[in-house]
């Protein structure tokens, strides 16, 4: 798994999209999207003011320790760009990017609506540059509307776009997801947009075209059936805590305490439906299947239907009884193999340490060198049978390609380089 | 579905063909955003093993069957629909012909299940060779759980999701829906176009082993590296954010949520100003960001009083005149009325035959020269049968009626 190439970012000449180049100016909305498409191939350039991105101080740190080379996030987001810094505050570092410009095939970024003007990042202004450039804006609301002007960060999105209006309980009610999901869900499907447009350039006579990305519509998009339950029903559905909702009907709860954690068993683990069969024999089996062996309930619980509050009760009872004294992969195990779909709840560290991502050679090893370590980061989101996915190394530091970039890149001479930097435009 | 899109402007995929064997959530989503962009795809369903969206709600007219589904019909806009039953040999044979046609196949079943109809990518491939295929059942095609069977309830369960969902002194929560099933069809529809796209430019195309697990966990953010690097583990929050106070969704009179994140030092001066600079906002523990996180309990407290006597909206103008990240937590019914949301036209009003009118969800990005979005509503269980086997595969009327009776088609 581990790779004795020491350069940073490592080569990707296999990946689907090698051969475009990116640029990345992107803020949390967007610097998932640029890094996804450099694991496919692409070479991202991460342009950043000389006194760093601004996601450089998002925690958590490495050890704690505050600093531009130490935030986790900017690692996990930004691992395998190149970066460069180029003040786009003056004209002189407006010139220098619209020179990268010319040679990208997208640009992604994530200003406020009609700001990006003001650094020359613009989609007017880009395609004049390059006409076959994709330029991609990724929003809090897109790039129209009564809305656009609004600030928001994830709680915000994740509360505008309904999902946190699904996600919490009748008592304390709506919450969000600690991993920022509005931010996720706008960087992925930015991400489609961008290859879309990519691809559109074989059907459109090379031209690149502008992709305007909204987070709130990205978080719209992740409603379930709501959006159709109110559409059809009238009905809201809303956050059922532990349980589940369809067509605004609050099923009985289908996370379940286990010996050491929780479990995932929808539909009461099966006891409802096709598997039900198979799980009432299991519960037999260790003597605790209660009254469900009856010929009544096998047959009452065969078939999905609607059941009253006292049934539900009865086999929610049977089921935190069944679970608690048990591990949860062995629960998950034993109902697999009698065909109901169970999963246990993970925390990060039992993500690691999961059976099937290593039999699957998932986890890859990535070398930090400037401070001597070599971490676990996630692996291959797929496997690709002729361009593979490659995870390209640690994230960079601070302009550490100026000189890759603005010399062997754009050919400018060494006393050109540092004429830039003395001037401060990069 | 290959006339132009709106205002004559070209669809991205235009003249590529999908042959869409995927069911329930991820795999149509992920074909979905190929039709929605101009694309023909062929959603292959059977009666005899009946897709089960189509026997999910919501209903039109709370009247259960497989036509009124707007939980199917929501996944499956801009799709034609054709009924083979692949159990029988004229079934598989009949999906080889339209294979050899198309340039995509999208599937989702268990792993081995197409090996055992001879349906795999091996044996497809020899009939369209620069065919790209993708599988994505929830955990790959290898390893002791690809045989795992559940949906997305459980696979976020796996994926983290629900150990950071709820509060922190409360037991881990549903994130509210099957929420992977609204997560990894992006992750997957990303390596297919681009897989498109290298095909594109050198005609090779490619198969595809997408498990939807190892692509959730990509969307943890720096959870996994907290834990590889750390040694910490990333816990419930509530509604709290490490780097940002106030930081919650609080109740108002009216019973809605408002909510309030303020990261920057220009948040909180705009907060303070939208409740009128009461006087705790001026402690000294309440100056700097980095002291006002250890008063986060204090803080909630002022907030929900302030909350309490306003509604919803008007806590968000007072947020919003003053520059503070803020916004109502919005209901379906909300989304939908949404003026926002409208504007952009997120939801595509489309008429189907059984059904009516019914909202569609769009993609959440617009392209300026090569638009898309949702363009026909879902298709009725074998609505295009006829018509693709005699159109598309050139089946003459003795042919189709021969497999109709033998009952391929079911």
């Amino acid at each position: 798994m581990s790779d004795r190439d020491d350069s940073v970012p490592l080569p990707h000449p296999d990946g689907p999209l090698s051969g475009y180049r990116i640029l990345d100016l992107a803020d949390e909305k967007g610097q998932l999207c640029a890094r996804l498409l450099g694991e496919l191939g692409a070479d991202v350039i991460k342009v950043e003011p000389r006194t760093g991105d601004r996601t450089r101080s998002n925690g958590p740190f490495f050890r704690d320790e505050e600093g531009r080379e130490s935030s986790l996030y900017w690692w996990a987001m930004n691992a395998g760009k190149r970066s460069v810094t180029c003040e786009l505050r003056s004209e002189a570092g407006r010139d220098l990017f619209h020179r990268l410009v010319a040679g990208a095939d997208a640009v992604i970024e994530t200003s406020a609506p009609g700001t990006a003007k003001d650094s020359g990042a613009d989609p007017r202004t880009l395609a004049k540059v390059n006409r076959s450039a994709v330029v991609v804006s990724i929003t809090n609301y897109g790039q129209t509307g009564p809305a656009r002007n609004l600030p928001a960060t994830d709680i915000v999105g994740s509360a505008t776009g309904g999902h946190m209006y699904l996600n919490g309980t009748k008592e304390r009610g709506p919450v969000r997801t600690a991993a920022p999901q509005a931010y996720a869900q706008v960087n992925l499907q930015a991400a489609v947009g961008t290859a879309i447009a990519l691809y559109a350039r074989g059907a459109n006579g090379g031209l690149g075209q502008h992709v305007d990305v909204s987070m709130q519509e990205s978080m719209a998009n992740a409603m379930d059936n709501a959006q159709q339950t109110w559409d059809i029903l009238q009905i809201n559905n809303r956050g059922p805590g532990s349980g589940r909702m369809v067509s605004g009907r609050e099923g009985p709860r289908y996370i379940y305490e286990a010996a050491d954690g929780w479990v995932a068993a929808l539909g009461m683990g099966g006891l409802v439906g096709p598997s039900s069969g198979a799980m009432i024999d299991w519960l037999d089996e260790t003597g605790e299947a209660g009254p469900l062996t009856s010929p009544h309930w096998r047959e009452r619980l065969a078939v999905v239907q609607p059941l009253e509050e006292d049934e539900q009760k009865l086999l929610v009872g049977i089921m935190e009884r069944f679970c608690r004294t048990r591990r949860k992969d062995d629960l998950v195990r034993e109902a697999q193999a009698r065909n109901a779909g169970w999963a246990p709840v993970y925390s990060p560290r039992e993500i690691v340490e999961n059976d099937q991502l290593a039999a699957r050679d998932y986890w890859v090893q990535v070398r930090h060198e400037d401070i001597g370590e070599t971490f676990v980061y996630p692996g291959a989101p797929w496997k690709l049978s002729s361009t593979p996915w490659r995870q390209r190394g640690r994230a960079p530091h601070l302009g550490e390609h100026n000189e890759d970039v603005y010399g062997d890149l754009l050919g400018l001479e060494p006393g050109e380089v540092a004429k830039l930097r003395r001037t401060m435009v990069i | 579905m290959t006339s132009n899109g709106r205002n004559g402007k070209p669809k991205p995929f235009e003249g590529l063909r999908v042959t869409d064997l995927s069911w329930v959530g991820v795999g149509p989503t992920v074909a979905k955003y190929l039709g929605d962009h101009g694309a023909e795809v062929i959603r292959v369903e059977s009666a005899t093993r009946m897709e089960g969206l189509r026997r999910a709600g919501p209903f039109t007219n709370n009247e259960p069957h497989y036509d009124n589904s707007g939980y199917y019909a929501n996944f499956n806009s801009s799709k034609l629909g054709i009924t083979i039953n692949l159990k029988t040999d004229k079934g598989k044979a009949l999906l080889k012909r339209l294979v050899a046609v198309s340039d995509v196949v999208t599937e989702s079943f268990t792993p081995g299940s197409l090996k055992k109809l001879g349906l795999d990518y091996e044996e497809l491939r020899k009939v369209r060779p620069d065919l790209v295929m993708i599988s994505m059942p929830l955990f790959g095609q290898t390893g002791p759980w690809a045989h795992y069977m559940g949906y997305g309830h459980v696979l976020q369960a796996a994926s983290g999701f629900n150990h950071l969902t709820g509060w922190p002194d409360g037991e881990p929560i549903g994130t509210g829906i099957a929420y992977t099933d609204f997560l990894v069809p992006h992750v997957g529809a990303l390596a297919l176009v681009a897989a498109l796209d290298y095909r594109r430019r050198t005609g090779q195309g490619q198969y595809i082993d997408f498990s939807q697990f190892e692509g959730a966990i990509h969307a943890l953010g720096p959870a996994i590296l907290e834990w590889t690097a750390n040694g910490r583990e990333a816990e419930r929050l509530g509604n709290r954010d490490p780097e940002a106070a106030p930081h919650g969704a609080y109740r108002c009179k009216d019973g809605r949520y408002v909510v309030i994140a303020c990261f920057t030092e220009q948040d909180w001066e705009g907060f303070r100003a939208a409740i009128g600079r009461p006087d705790w906002t001026d402690l000294e523990r309440m100056r700097r960001k980095w002291s006002r996180l250890d008063e986060q309990k204090e803080i909630d407290r002022h907030i929900d009083f302030w909350c309490r006597e306003r509604t919803a909206a008007q806590a968000f103008k007072a947020m919003r005149d003053h520059g503070v990240p803020s916004g109502i937590v919005k209901s379906p019914e909300e989304m939908h009325r949404d003026p926002q949301l409208r504007h952009r036209g997120h939801y595509a009003a489309l008429e189907h035959p059984t059904m009516g009118v019914r909202t569609y969800d769009s993609p959440a990005f617009r392209l300026s020269k090569t638009p898309g979005g949702p363009t026909k509503a879902a298709p009725l269980l074998g609505e295009d049968t006829e018509r693709v086997l005699k159109g598309t595969l050139g089946l003459s009327d003795d042919e189709f009626t021969e497999l109709l009776v033998e009952g391929v088609l079911e």
